[in-house]
C-alpha cells in the first residue's frame, strides 16, 4: 500500500513541482548564504590589510606625537561568524561583524557602521531559514490541505471506507509519504549546505538540523489536525493559509510591536546626546575639573597632570573624550539592559509560536542573533578599554612613536559560542506538535465514519 | 447475512426511509427498484455505515453496523453508482491498492485475473485510470468487489455506464458469487436486469418498501406493470 501511495503522490505533477520549488528555493538560499559568508570574509581580509597600511601611513605622518597618532589609528575587532550563519543570517546583515575603533570615546563609535542598501534590510535575505520558515509550510499546506477532502470530493472515499477496517491507517500512511518527501528535500538541502558552506558537523549543526526537522513536523501536525475536522478542501486551505499568515507574519510583527511598547528605549537617543555633550562642552569649560574627573576614574594615572596655564594637553584631550563615555555610561547601561529585556521577552513569547521559536533558535545556533551582538558589544567595550589602558600612559609620557611595534596591531577576534540547550530548543515545538496530533486523534475517534 | 430491522431515516421533516425491515440470506440476490429519491441509496448507505439511521438497526453477518461499523467492513464489498479511482495509478495498481486496504496482497497475475474476470480488456490493465471511460472504471470497481471475497455485496446501480454485453457479463458474475454464498443487495433502475438476475425484488416508494416479489413468480412485463402502478 505504501508503494502505491508513494507512486500516486509522485505521479501527480503538482507534488513534484512543489518538491522541486522547495529544492530550487533552498539551493538559491544556500547560494545567498555562501555569498554572504564570502563577502564577510572578504571584508575582514581587506580590513586586516587596510588596518596595517593605515597604521603604517599614520605612523609615517605623525612620527613625533603619539597622542595625535592615536587620534587617527583604528583597531578592528572581528565578531567571528560561523559558517552556519550562511544558513541563518539573522541580524548579521544589520549588525556589523567587524568594528574598528579608535581609543577616543566609544559610545559614538559603537553605532557608526557601514552603509547598507535599505531595500535589502527591508526585505531581509532569502537565506535558508527564510525558505524553511516561510516556503516549506506553504508547500506542506499544498500537499495536505485536501488529505481527506480530495478523496471525498473525487469520490474515492466511499470505496476506501467500504474496503478498509482501518481507513485511518491509510490516511496516516498518506500523510507520512508527504512528510517523508518533504524531509528528503530538507535533508538533501542540509547535506548540500554541509559541503557547500563547509559547515562542521557538531552539536550545533545537529541542533540546527533537528530544529528544522521539528519545524517541518509541526506544520504536518497542524495540517493533520485540520484534516481531522473533515471540512471540505476550500475550508481546509483557508484555515491553513490563515494559520500561515498568523504564525509567520502577524504574530512575529505583533510580538515585536508589543516588545517595543513594553520596553521603550528613550536611552537610545539620550545616550547619544549625553555622550556628545559629555565631551563637546568640555572645550568651553576649565580644563582642571575634567582632568580631576579623569583621575577619579583612573587613580593609577593621577601622577600625570595637565600643565598649568596651558590651553591644551593630550591628557586633557583624552580625559575629555573619556567624559563622553563616562557621562553616557548610566544611559548606555540602561539601554543595554532594555535590549536584553526585549530579547528575553521575545524568546519567552516565542516558546508558544513555532515560527518565532524556530527563527530565534536557528539564529542563536548560528550566532546571528541579538544575544551574540550584545556579547560582541561587551567584548568591544572590553577591547576598547584594554587599548586605552595600554596607550594612555604612553600618551601621557609622550612616548616615542618609533618605540612601538605598530605592525603587531592586527585584527582581534571575538569567538562567541552557541549555547545548545537541547530542552529549550526542541521541547516547545515538540509539545505543540504533540498537542496537534493528540487533538487530531480525539477528532478522528469522534467522527471518523462520516462518509 | 444482511439484516435491516425497522430502519428509518428522517432529515428534518422529510422521511428518506420509513420502517424498513429486510433480510437477505446467504446466496441470495435482492434487487431494489424505485424512482430517484425512493430510498434505495439511503438503505445501502445505512448498511455501509455512511448514514446513521434515525431509528432501527442494520446488521451484517450478525454484527451491528451502528455499534461496530469498522468491523462490518470485513464482510462487505461495495460498488458505487460511479466508481471513482486514483487517476494517477493504473487499473491494476488501483485494484492492488484497494485490495491492500482490505488486507489482501495479490500477485500481479491474480490481480490481472480479477480485472479480466470483471471484463476489463487486458490492454487497459497497465494504463492509468485517468484515461478510463466510466464503464472501464465500473469494471475495476467490480474487480475490487470480487477480489475482496466478501460475504455481502452492496451495489448501488452498479451497471450504470456499462454496455449491454458488459452488463450481461456482470449478471453472470453476480450469479456465480451468489452460488458461492454471497448475499447481494442491488439498487437498480433496470427492471429487466433485476428480473434476470435477482431472486427477490423489492419496490420502494417514498422511503417505504411497498412490495417484495419472488422473481420466478413474475415475468418482466408484469414486473414493469407492477412497478409503474406502484410508483
Amino acid at each position: 500500500m505504501t508503494v502505491l501511495l508513494i507512486k500516486n503522490f509522485l505521479r501527480s505533477k503538482s507534488s513534484l513541482t512543489g518538491l522541486l520549488v522547495l529544492l530550487v528555493a533552498g539551493l538559491i538560499s544556500l547560494n545567498i548564504g555562501k555569498y554572504f559568508l564570502e563577502k564577510n570574509k572578504e571584508i575582514i581580509e581587506k580590513t586586516a590589510e587596510y588596518q596595517q597600511k593605515s597604521i603604517a601611513r599614520n605612523v609615517a605622518f605623525h612620527p613625533k606625537e603619539i597622542g595625535l597618532l592615536l587620534y587617527y589609528v583604528r583597531f578592528g575587532l572581528v565578531n567571528e561568524m560561523p559558517n552556519l550563519a550562511g544558513l541563518s543570517i539573522g541580524q548579521r546583515d544589520i549588525n556589523p561583524s567587524l568594528q574598528s575603533v579608535t581609543i577616543r570615546n566609544l559610545e559614538e563609535q559603537k553605532y557608526a557602521t557601514d552603509l547598507m542598501n535599505p531595500l535589502y534590510q527591508m526585505l531581509g535575505n532569502m537565506d535558508f531559514s527564510f525558505v524553511l520558515i516561510y516556503f516549506f509550510p506553504l508547500i506542506i499546506i499544498a500537499f495536505c490541505f485536501n488529505l481527506i477532502s480530495e478523496e471525498k470530493e473525487e469520490g474515492t472515499w466511499s470505496l476506501v471506507l467500504s474496503q478498509s477496517v482501518n481507513p485511518l491507517k491509510m490516511l496516516r500512511l498518506k500523510v507520512l509519504v508527504r512528510y517523508a518527501s518533504v524531509l528528503v528535500v530538507l535533508l538533501l538541502l542540509l547535506l548540500v549546505a554541509k559541503f557547500y558552506l563547509v559547515i562542521p558537523f557538531d552539536a550545533t549543526f545537529l541542533a540546527f538540523i533537528l530544529t528544522s526537522i521539528l519545524y517541518v513536523s509541526f506544520w504536518f501536525s497542524l495540517a493533520w489536525l485540520v484534516a481531522s475536522f473533515q471540512k471540505n478542501s476550500s475550508q481546509n486551505a483557508l484555515i491553513l493559509l490563515f494559520s500561515w499568515v498568523l504564525l509567520t507574519i502577524v504574530v512575529p510583527a505583533g510580538i515585536n510591536a508589543f516588545t517595543v511598547t513594553l520596553y521603550p528605549v528613550p536611552e537610545a537617543f539620550s545616550t547619544v546626546l549625553e555622550s556628545r555633550d559629555g565631551y563637546h562642552n568640555k572645550w568651553d569649560e576649565p580644563k582642571e575639573p575634567t582632568v580631576a574627573k579623569f583621575h577619579q576614574h583612573y587613580p593609577q594615572f593621577s601622577q600625570y597632570k595637565h600643565p598649568e596655564g596651558k590651553d591644551y594637553s593630550w591628557l586633557w584631550y583624552y580625559a575629555m573624550q573619556q567624559m563622553g563615555d563616562d557621562e553616557a555610561a548610566a544611559d548606555a547601561q540602561a539601554f543595554k539592559e532594555k535590549l536584553q529585556k526585549r530579547n528575553r521577552f521575545n524568546s519567552i513569547a516565542g516558546l508558544f509560536f513555532p515560527t518565532v521559536h524556530t527563527q530565534l533558535s536557528l539564529n542563536a545556533l548560528s550566532l546571528s542573533d541579538m544575544d551574540n551582538y550584545l556579547h560582541f558589544l561587551e567584548k568591544l567595550e572590553d577591547f576598547h578599554e584594554q587599548k586605552r589602558l595600554y596607550f594612555y600612559p604612553k600618551i601621557f609620557t609622550e612616548a616615542d612613536v618609533s618605540g612601538e611595534d605598530w605592525a603587531a596591531f592586527g585584527l582581534d577576534y571575538f569567538k562567541d559560542k552557541a549555547d545548545v540547550d537541547w530542552l529549550r530548543i526542541l521541547f516547545p515545538v515538540l509539545i505543540i506538535s504533540g498537542l496537534c496530533v493528540v487533538w487530531a486523534k480525539v477528532n478522528f475517534r469522534k467522527n471518523f465514519m462520516v462518509g | 447475512m444482511l439484516q435491516a430491522k425497522n430502519l428509518s431515516k428522517t432529515y428534518g421533516e422529510q422521511t428518506a426511509l420509513n420502517n424498513l425491515t429486510l433480510t437477505i440470506h446467504e446466496g441470495e440476490i435482492f434487487a431494489l427498484l424505485g424512482q430517484n429519491g425512493a430510498g434505495k441509496t439511503t438503505t445501502i448507505n445505512c448498511f455501509l455505515g455512511f448514514i446513521a439511521p434515525t431509528s432501527g438497526e442494520v446488521r451484517i453477518n450478525g454484527i451491528s453496523v451502528g455499534e461496530n461499523a469498522l468491523e462490518t467492513k470485513k464482510h462487505l464489498a461495495y460498488i458505487p453508482e460511479t466508481v471513482m479511482l486514483y487517476a494517477n495509478l493504473t487499473g491494476i495498481e488501483n485494484l492492488a491498492f484497494f485490495s491492500s486496504l482490505a488486507g489482501f496482497n495479490y500477485g500481479k497475475e491474480q490481480l490481472s485475473g480479477f480485472l479480466s474476470k470483471a471484463g476489463l480488456q487486458t490492454s487497459a490493465h497497465a494504463q492509468r485510470v485517468g484515461g478510463y471511460s466510466k464503464g472501464m472504471r465500473q469494471k475495476v470497481g467490480i474487480a475490487i468487489a470480487i477480489a475482496k471475497k466478501a460475504k455481502a455485496l452492496l451495489l448501488d446501480e452498479p451497471t450504470s455506464g456499462l454496455d449491454p454485453k458488459a452488463s450481461n457479463e456482470f449478471s453472470e458474475i453476480l450469479r456465480e458469487l451468489a452460488k458461492k454464498g454471497t448475499a447481494v443487495l442491488m439498487a437498480t433502475h433496470d427492471i429487466f436486469r433485476a428480473k434476470d438476475v435477482a431472486h427477490r425484488i423489492g419496490i420502494m416508494k417514498e422511503g417505504n418498501l411497498v412490495s417484495v416479489i419472488d422473481a420466478k413468480d413474475i415475468s418482466a412485463n408484469e414486473l414493469e406493470q407492477l412497478y409503474l402502478q406502484t410508483v
